[in-house]
């Protein structure tokens, strides 16, 4: 792609490893190549540790990478913020409690040489009601609207959002949504990280699905959604004839995945009747069951073979060894503590099981 | 220098009213105990008398703990996020410690006004001179415990540590002949401890090197002794606040 001059953000060849333990540096981002264009709005998508947080931290200037260059509007990532070309909506943390909404917005606004009326952009944000409570009083949902209004005050060209609704329950992530949707002025660009498909299906016109630090897959979001979806079939194979039977399985055009556990296969595939007929026919399963997957099972599925390949488009033909369940999210993920999308591989297998 | 931010930030200080009553009301009240209300405040000492060394000593833990109370948060803010969304603004780093030591100096100072105009009304005494180089003294020396407060801020980041280090302060005091005055092998020892240098510093243009247990100590112990605390706090600062933020 050729876009160097009027690209909104530009990665090339970006990596960032971090110390980590003592001989064993983490590669949080390794080896991303990408090109945003003005007016996108684009999911990263992805487990947690998948380096979505680290390539958003780059883009905003936050950290720098290792090796390879970033370029925001033609500029430096740190260029384009003091411009106020940049603004960003961080993950939880990063505001001060015992201060009022109105003293936020008015503190961040003062570091501007130029910035959106303060009482315009707590009133764009819903929090007009808020505006004289202590942070500390303030619930998640409302404390990630603050956020949003001080990302406002510049009036950005291009908005980050980094898992803007992680904490929230349904009701707030839905409000927080419908007013980001209020906002969307034409033109604008938003990149937003998620590990909630609905929420890159809803919202996102291009979706980056992002694992181990590289880019597995890249495109309009009706398309990425086609390759998520698909049929999860489950058989009992004869002893000893599983290992055959699952390179067999592999041959099968649009198979994802094929996991096996205690004589049981387990195979996320597009076309599950010639799976289906394979396994009962030539391969002698029984006890046969297909469940339609949920997007989200197959889209971690997705991303845990992309992080053990790490080739962009090779999704199709993935699926080149049959891997102990549980393993999807565990690739270049730092640690960081276990969270509901860690845990949902083996759950949703077990459901299926 | 940006006035909107430094001046919510005061107001934001100022509503801390319990940390306020530590860090201004408590030397003043200390400066009562120890200073106006003892027999020897008016003895002669230096071209003064008592009454003003304890005023001159508790002036000083009262700005210690200012600083080192808004070196901690200012740490902690950086350490828990705060950081993270002033990075998305074109505030300099060097703007942001500037404003802080700004706001450093003026918490600092009210202890400082406080016992010093307590000290006018209850018999403190001394040369011209040594009221107007000792509270400048007492200000400026305060900046040492700015650097502690950073460095315990950011190596535990927790609330707790931050009055853990107020509370170290105390110990501080006692042994660098701030609270009582010592001698002997406690004096020994208590000239190494970091608080020692930064009160002995302020109470020099009183004291002129003359110590209350009768000895004389010149100029450049003092002043070695905040040098080397200085080093010290500023490169262990400086390190914390980097391990900090690798790790974010």
């Amino acid at each position: 792609m050729n876009h160097a001059s009027s690209a909104a953000v530009e990665l090339r060849r970006v990596t960032k490893t971090f110390p980590g333990t003592p001989g064993s540096p983490v590669r949080a981002v390794d080896g991303i190549d990408l090109t945003i264009d003005p007016g996108e709005v684009v999911a990263f998508l992805g487990p947690n540790g998948a380096g979505k947080t680290t390539t958003l931290d780059m883009i905003l200037g936050l950290t720098s990478p290792t090796a390879g260059t970033v370029r925001v509007f033609g500029a430096g990532a740190r260029a384009a913020v003091c411009a106020g070309r940049v603004s960003a909506v961080l993950q939880t943390g990063g505001l001060l409690h015992d201060i009022t909404v109105r003293e936020t917005v008015r503190m961040i606004a003062s570091t501007y040489a130029a910035h959106a009326p303060v009482d315009a952009v707590i009133d764009r944000a819903g929090l007009s009601a808020l505006a004289g409570r202590r942070v500390s009083k303030c619930s998640g949902g409302e404390q990630q609207r603050l956020r949003f209004a001080l990302a406002l005050l510049p009036d950005p060209r291009l908005l980050i959002l980094d898992e803007p609704t992680a904490g929230m329950d349904v009701v707030a992530r839905h409000d927080f949504w419908d007013t980001m949707h209020a906002d969307a002025n034409a033109g604008r660009t938003v990149i937003f990280a998620t590990h909630y498909l609905e929420e890159a299906d809803a919202f996102a016109d291009r979706i980056v699905l992002i694992a181990g630090g590289r880019i597995v897959a890249d495109g309009p979001t009706a398309e990425i959604r086609a390759r998520a979806s698909g049929r999860t079939v489950i058989a009992s194979l004869p002893p000893g004839r599983a290992a055959a039977g699952m390179d067999r399985l592999h041959g099968i055009e649009g198979v994802v995945e094929v996991t096996e556990r205690a004589g049981r296969v387990c195979v996320i595939a597009a076309d599950s009747d010639a799976v289906a007929r394979l396994l009962l026919t030539e391969l002698g399963g029984t006890g046969l069951e297909i469940a339609t997957a949920s997007l989200e099972q197959a889209f971690l599925a997705l991303t845990g073979n992309g992080a053990s390949s790490g080739k962009p488009g090779e999704l199709a033909s993935q699926g080149t060894s049959a891997r102990p369940s549980g393993s999807a999210t565990d690739n270049g993920s730092r640690p960081s503590g276990i969270r509901l999308d860690e845990l949902s591989t083996d759950d949703a297998k077990e459901l299926t099981r | 220098m940006n006035a909107t931010y430094t001046l919510l930030e005061m107001r934001r200080i100022t509503r801390n009213y319990i940390g306020l009553f530590f860090t201004a009301v408590l030397p003043a009240f200390f400066f009562l105990i120890f200073g106006a209300t003892i027999d020897a405040k008016d003895t002669a000492i230096g071209n003064g008398n008592v009454a003003m060394y304890v005023m001159i000593s508790m002036a000083c833990y009262g700005a210690a703990t200012a600083t080192t109370s808004i070196g901690g948060q200012a740490a902690l803010e950086r350490m828990q996020g705060w950081g993270r969304q002033l990075g998305l603004t074109p505030l300099k780093d060097s703007s942001y410690v500037g404003m802080k030591a700004l706001i450093a100096m003026v918490v600092a100072a009210i202890p400082i006004l406080l016992t010093y105009l307590l000290g006018v009304f209850l018999g403190a005494s001394g040369s011209t001179s040594a009221w107007l180089l000792s509270a400048v003294a007492c200000l400026l020396g305060a900046v040492v415990f700015a650097a502690f407060g950073i460095l315990v801020g950011s190596a535990f980041n927790s609330e707790a540590s931050i009055g853990a280090a107020s509370g170290t302060l105390v110990i501080f005091a006692f042994l660098g002949n701030v609270f009582i005055p010592l001698s002997g092998i406690m004096l020994a020892v208590g000239r190494f401890t970091p608080l020692y240098g930064y009160a002995a510093l302020a109470r020099f243009p009183l004291t002129q090197g003359h110590l209350a247990d009768g000895s004389f100590e010149p100029l450049w112990v003092p002043l070695l002794n905040v040098v080397v605390w200085a080093l010290i706090f500023g490169m262990l600062a400086v390190w914390f606040v980097r391990r900090g933020r690798d790790r974010q």
